[in-house]
């Protein structure tokens, strides 16, 4: 499954810094002023996204829920050049602009699912198109999970349908570093370039527990065991630690260049505070110790994610600034996931914590509204008082968060990017529709137009060659 | 068990007031029968001995407990036409698994039913979810190399079980035999469909054969026949037509090849899958042929079913195709309940709502010939009292009903939560009981 990570950005950690009490953050800003040192290589395989369609978007008379934690009634959004320019009252179309009547609509940012796993295990599920885990050792920091996508999975139209907007793709749990993370947009691409989230932080999945120690240790290898585990990753960051440290010295002192390592850059960026750690890690005791060995060794995690214990160590969550992605329900299928509460995302929140739902699935990525208002109803069973406009977050500006975009969407608000979901009603009902989906401020959905319904290349002409898949 | 219990305690003439259970009273609910009533929008519904009195939008009667159900719903208990409950516990724990097994048999002689553990903790979770009864089927592992090898597509037969969690709670016995065609089949039988069908069509068969001179196969005074007897016993019941065969199969030319194989040896056919039933349709509802769907699974994960979409059911309905919503398949049996949230898409995608009740409830009875599923005089008291509309993802059952008796609705996941609603430091949480 999957891992997560949250590093912080240099903007966002200093963010967090005056918020939070948080004594890492004073070093990782340390370690973050290394400039010239750019081992997070954001420009190698380099963002060709770019916002197609520049019409004005006019919605008005909605119900929104901001993500910022307020419902407005009866409201207007503005949509204008990508980006969300005005929120209020019987505002003016400018002109050429798409008029969209919300009434009775309801509107909430798009929706970021922050553990995914499309393109890389792509519909049809074959032999040929396994390419989501490098299942050939413990540390595979090497390498990239854009590097498998592919790009004409039907399952991103499906999700588009479903109102996601942004993706984290991930690398599979097999590993105790299974590699590196993409943010993409969720538009159609020739590219995984095409997709790519400007400016987005990489992530490093990290996994816990059962999964690298089965899949090793049946091989006779190490890690056999959860110790096994943390001596894994323990010595993967000293080596870290004195890689970067060599590249310190050689930007400081000059002599020879060092040498490239694929591996270790990836946890250096770490370490320098550029790529946001999302770790994979069901057990409260793990999620401790795995929090311990960033301390150790300076760094910040972002996210557990299938955290299905969290919400035994919730406290612990907030005190360390990390995030946790959780399933509505999901239970039982190994013993890191038996001890489930449907609460959990509820008392993870409840306890200030950085909350989120999140898929890994191609069925359950198209129903994230659903999963959020099961887990709201989970929390409001448990007594806490969990309004939509609350659990919202969950689906939005928590897995921004998570990434390190909600400088950039997640919310409803003035300057962020143009990524909302118009809804045919309450998004927390099994009977509404997503209606329209905009990306940038682009139409990239719309339920009553098929023409403006994405197909991948993979779906034409497949089960008839004259007509559509669906 | 119970009913033997009371059967027995009929025929010796020594029934005690001691079997009897107390008489409910739901009282103002709304009230979908899934039966001749229809739907009623505030009813009273009396429960007697475990079976349902009487339905009426009033009732002047006197009960042992009544149950206020003003502004809830009322409906039949959710049936979940396929799971492993009592067969698995953990998943990727082996010990705790007890569904499929690997030999030399081709499987159909496979019951699972002495492994059945009622005290299983899925048992109270999926009642709490609405669940009250479900049938319980074998399975088969196509990543299991000895399963393979061995080429097995029989899983072996099911039962129905009611989620009481009680030591007697086997409701019925060699409620269907399960098969795997298709795409499945063909992983099980060294690679292709046609081989998986010729492995069931031998069986089904040789069956036969075995039913016309079992006299003399079992003296030995026979040529040898590719199954065991016990196998080949187990099938009787399939070509006798009284037990139903499921068979798992997704793409459309592979439902069509499985009706003809029914109709050929005259089994009662169930049509376990179907991810793209819809393009034949009209075909299965003409031959009658009941399906098992798992609504919610849009996804063309393979290439057979590269024609899954979210309005299979209602179009499989519509044809005059009996529906049946299983759990959604990544959720696994843990969280069978779910099935109503399938359906509640399904009607998002239109199925019509009183269909998708019946999905989950009476259609799943009618296909396993199961009790239940239905609120009117003389059914089975499985009876579930929701917080709003069933099929909402923001309700939930607040009482639950097997056999007229009130269940708990506490598990192991609402003990957890109550034990660290408010996480802190120290060692209190252990003394939370």
């Amino acid at each position: 499954m999957q891992l997560h990570s949250r590093v912080f950005g240099r903007g966002i950690a200093a963010l967090l810094c005056a918020s939070l009490l948080m004594s890492a953050c004073g070093e990782k800003k340390a370690g973050g002023e290394q400039r010239s040192l750019d081992f997070s290589r954001l420009d190698a395989f380099p963002s060709t996204y770019s916002v197609t369609q520049s019409q004005p978007v006019l919605i008005q008379d909605a119900t929104l829920l901001t993500g910022t934690g307020e419902q407005l009634e009866n409201t207007d959004l503005l949509l204008e050049g990508g980006k969300i320019v005005r929120i209020g009252q019987d505002l003016k179309a400018p002109e050429g602009a798409l008029v969209v009547d919300g009434t009775g609509k309801w509107v909430t940012p798009g929706i970021i699912d922050v553990h995914s796993h499309l393109g890389d295990y792509p519909a049809p599920s074959i032999e040929s198109s396994q390419d989501g885990n490098e299942m050939t050792s413990p540390n595979t920091a090497q390498v990239w999970a854009e590097h498998s996508v592919w790009t004409q999975d039907p399952q991103f139209p499906l999700a588009l349908a479903g109102g996601v907007t942004t993706l984290q793709i991930l690398p599979g749990s097999a590993n105790l570093f299974g590699g590196r993370s993409v943010t993409l947009k969720n538009v159609p691409g020739r590219s995984v370039q095409d997709m790519k989230f400007p400016g987005a932080p990489y992530g490093l999945k990290m996994a816990c527990g059962e999964n690298p120690k089965r899949v090793y240790g049946g091989k006779g290898t190490s890690p056999s065991t959860r110790m096994g585990n943390v001596a894994g990753y323990r010595s993967a960051w000293i080596d870290a630690s004195n890689y970067k440290k060599k590249w310190e010295d050689y930007v400081e002192k000059g002599g020879d260049e060092p040498e490239r390592d694929l591996g270790l850059e990836t946890l250096a960026g770490v370490l320098n505070g550029d790529i946001l750690v999302h770790n994979h890690c069901y057990r409260g005791e793990e999620m401790a110790v795995m929090m311990d060995v960033a301390d150790e060794f300076g760094f910040q995690i972002s996210t557990f994610h299938h955290a299905v214990e969290a919400y035994k160590v919730a406290d612990l969550l907030a005190e360390n600034n990390v995030c946790a992605a959780m399933w509505a329900d999901w239970w039982g299928f190994k013993h890191e996931a038996f001890d489930m509460t449907e609460a959990n995302i509820a008392i993870v929140d409840q306890a200030k914590a950085c909350a989120m739902i999140h898929s890994d699935s191609g069925v359950s990525v198209q129903h994230l509204n659903e999963e959020v208002a099961k887990a709201m109803t989970a929390g409001q069973r448990a007594g806490f008082d969990i309004q939509p406009k609350d659990a919202v977050t969950w689906m939005t500006l928590n897995p921004a968060k998570a990434l390190g975009i909600e400088a950039q969407t997640g919310s409803l608000e003035k300057g962020k990017m143009a990524d909302v979901v118009v809804w045919s009603g309450n998004p927390f009902s099994v009977y509404t529709h997503v209606d329209q989906v905009f990306i940038d401020g682009a139409l990239m959905y719309d339920r009553f137009d098929k023409k403006r319904q994405p197909r991948s290349d993979f779906e034409l002409g497949i089960l008839d060659a004259e007509g559509e898949r669906l | 068990m119970k009913k033997l219990a009371v059967f027995c305690a009929l025929a010796l003439g020594v029934l005690t007031a001691g079997t009897q259970a107390e008489s409910v009273l739901i009282k103002g609910g709304k009230v979908h029968t899934l039966a001749d009533k229809g739907t009623l929008e505030s009813a009273d519904v009396l429960i007697v001995d475990g079976k349902v009195e009487q339905v009426a939008p009033t009732l002047n009667v006197s009960a042992d407990r009544v149950i206020d159900a003003s502004g809830k719903v009322v409906t039949p208990g959710v049936i979940a036409p396929i799971s492993e409950l009592g067969l698995v516990e953990i998943s990727a724990a082996s010990g705790t698994n007890d569904h499929a097994v690997t030999g030399e048999s081709i499987g159909s002689a496979f019951n699972p039913l002495p492994a059945y553990n009622p005290k299983s903790t899925l048992i109270p979770f999926n009642r709490a979810g609405g669940v009250t009864s479900a049938v319980v089927f074998p399975a088969i592992s196509t990543w299991d190399t000895a399963a393979v090898e061995a080429q097995r597509v029989f899983a072996g037969r099911g039962f129905a079980i009611k989620l009481n969690g009680e030591f007697d709670s086997v409701e019925a016995k060699d409620v269907a035999q399960k098969a795997y065609l298709g795409e499945t089949g063909a992983q099980l039988a060294g690679g292709s469909r046609a081989n998986a069908f010729a492995k069931v069509e031998s069986a089904l068969s040789q069956a036969r054969e075995y039913r016309d001179n079992r006299a003399a196969i079992r003296k030995g005074d026979w040529r040898e026949l590719d199954y065991s007897l016990a196998d080949l016993e187990a099938l009787q019941p399939v070509i006798n037509g009284t037990e139903p065969l499921l068979i798992t199969v997704n793409r459309a030319s592979d439902i069509l090849v499985v009706i003809e194989l029914a109709q050929a040896f005259n089994v009662k056919l169930v049509v376990l899958g179907a991810a793209e039933g819809w393009m034949v349709a009209n075909q299965l509802a003409r031959a009658q042929v009941p399906v098992v769907i798992d609504a919610i699974d849009n996804l063309p994960i393979s290439f057979s079913s590269l024609g899954a979409r979210f309005d299979n059911a209602a179009l499989l309905t519509k044809a005059g195709v009996k529906v049946a919503i299983s759990g959604p398949g990544y959720a696994s049996t843990h969280n069978v309940y779910l099935s109503r949230q399938s359906a509640g898409n399904a009607v998002a995608h239109g199925l019509p709502y009183e269909e998708a009740l019946k999905s989950i409830s009476s259609n799943v009875a009618d296909i396993f010939n199961l009790d239940g599923g239905t609120l009117e005089k003389g059914a089975t008291a499985d009876v579930v009292v929701w917080s709003g509309d069933p099929l909402e993802v923001t309700s939930y059952p607040e009482q639950v009903l097997i056999d007229g008796e009130p269940q708990s609705l506490v598990t192991r996941s609402t003990r957890l939560r109550d034990r660290h609603l408010k996480p802190g430091k120290g060692s209190g949480f252990g003394y939370r009981h």
